[in-house]
């Protein structure tokens, strides 16, 4: 029985340490190693994931609120980027037209999975959580910097829904939702992996990524003084 | 427990109606009424099973090896199309809108479809599974542009298969393999909807669809059951000839 994971796994496997080094290529910008992630140890729909027990999701409303915590985070960077740039910042750049309004229909689609998340959770009697300040450096004053890091955000955005699916395995219903989400995001990543001069499809099985490493490249994009003020959760007093 | 599954799906297809506006406006030219929708130009079966899309999901299947078995179905309906047809035109296909060889690109395609075959083949087979082969296909190609247009109806139908299945499946291992794979089939697709001059995310979600509604899709590319039969006789084992 276990064989036949194996062997699926394995390629898998391979794959996944493969695009670890891809990561490491964003990672490299800055000392950010760690800072990152305790960053976003502030932001309450993340704690508890920085554990070492980031395997596990305390119930479907938290995989929501983990997916969430990353369309917010795209949805604000396109949605501003794009505001801050300009069509014209990428016709600078040498590309047609039509980039500059694909980039808005992601922006767009971002945006709804964001409105349908936040429903969702809402619906399911829990919190969800809300928009952070994010710093995304340069990314809004040179196209180029906006490029690589969308690229990022949606290559991490495509893993960590490969990586959490599993958590909603019990629950049909918002699994098969939380695929059609997923499926657009591997869109996107092709999209800009083209945009950055990468093969759009770069492996036969997308790694997949556990909280934790998808923390390790989401968490660079938290402000470090993230205003991670909740409405009214008062579990605000951490661990430490 | 129900009512929020039900906001959830209507939620999407609220979303999937917006942006269905916004790419009629996008897409300016046409038309293109109601097709668009998946950018499945030329697959009018699947059009109209947008319309109902909620499928049941998981319903259809026994087990963990049938959803595998379905996906190798179209798997290797994907890879056949690629290793047969792309010889054929790979000198016609011409450069993408950025620049690079289109045939190069599909050559990745093809190398992942079979990949995805060999793996799920495996899998299969150490599950204790009788792993489906490849059939006999006929996919009414006749000039470069309808191999790239039947290339996009089959990547983009491959994603729809993979979600609707994905519930299906009960070893969360094997649900993150299948996740691992539409992932790549999205990735294609996107690529496929560009070179054909549709939007590579035509919707902000994609769309499910049950076996029945893929096979109304996938069908008619399907000619005969198995390319060489192997002594097998679960059923009609006598084909028309």
């Amino acid at each position: 029985m276990e064989l036949a994971h194996d062997r699926i796994l394995n390629t898998a496997t391979a794959v996944g340490s493969r695009s670890a080094s891809r990561r490491g290529l964003l990672r490299g910008t800055a000392a950010i190693a760690g800072g990152g992630a305790l960053a976003l140890a502030g932001v309450p729909a993340f704690r508890g994931l920085t554990s070492a027990a980031a395997q596990e999701f305390d119930g479907p409303v938290d995989v929501l609120n983990f997916a969430l915590t990353l369309e917010h985070l795209e949805s604000a960077f396109y949605r501003d980027g794009l505001a801050s740039l300009g069509a014209e910042a990428f016709t600078a750049l040498d590309f047609q037209p039509g980039v500059f309004d694909y980039l808005s229909e992601i922006s767009a689609n971002e945006a709804t999975h964001v409105e349908t998340l936040t429903a969702v959770i809402s619906d399911l009697g829990g919190e969800p959580v809300e928009e952070q300040a994010y710093d995304f450096g340069d990314a809004f004053t040179d196209a180029e910097v906006f490029l690589t890091t969308a690229a990022a955000l949606e290559n991490t955005g495509v893993e960590a829904y490969t990586g959490a699916a599993q958590f909603l395995i019990e629950e049909d219903e918002l699994l098969t939702a939380a695929l059609t989400i997923h499926g657009v995001e591997a869109r996107h990543a092709a999209y800009l992996n083209i945009l950055t001069g990468e093969d759009p499809f770069p492996e036969s099985f997308n790694p997949a990524a556990t909280p934790e490493e998808v923390l390790e490249i989401a968490g660079q994009f938290f402000a470090d003084n993230a205003d991670a003020t909740p409405e009214g959760d008062d579990e605000a007093t951490p661990d430490a | 427990m129900r009512p929020m599954h039900e906001q959830f799906l209507e939620t999407i297809l609220e979303g999937r109606a917006r942006l269905a506006s916004r790419r009629r406006f996008l897409a300016g030219s046409a038309g293109a009424g109601g097709a668009l929708a998946l950018g499945l130009v030329g697959a009018p079966r699947l059009a109209a099973a947008q319309d109902d899309a909620t499928p049941e999901a998981g319903t259809e299947f026994e087990s963990d090896v049938d959803v595998l078995n379905y996906a190798l179905t179209l798997e290797h309906l994907e890879f056949s199309f690629y290793r047969d047809l792309l010889p054929q035109f790979e000198d016609e296909l011409g450069e993408d809108p950025f620049g690079d060889s289109i045939a190069e690109r599909i050559a990745t395609i093809r190398d992942h479809e079979e990949e995805h075959v060999n793996a799920l083949t495996a899998t299969i087979e150490d599950l204790d599974g009788e792993p489906v082969g490849e059939a006999e296909y006929d996919f009414g190609v006749t000039d470069a542009a309808t191999f790239l247009a039947t290339a996009q109806i089959l990547e983009n139908t491959g994603v729809s298969a993979y979600d609707g299945a994905g519930a299906a499946i009960e070893d969360p291992d094997l649900l993150t393999v299948a996740g691992q794979i539409v992932a790549v089939e999205a990735r294609h697709a996107a690529y496929l909807n560009l070179v054909n001059g549709v939007i590579p995310f035509p919707a902000a979600f994609e769309t499910p669809l049950t076996p029945d509604e893929v096979l109304a899709a996938a069908g008619p590319f399907i000619v005969a059951e198995e390319a060489t039969p192997e002594g097998d006789d679960e059923g009609d084992a006598t084909p028309e000839g």
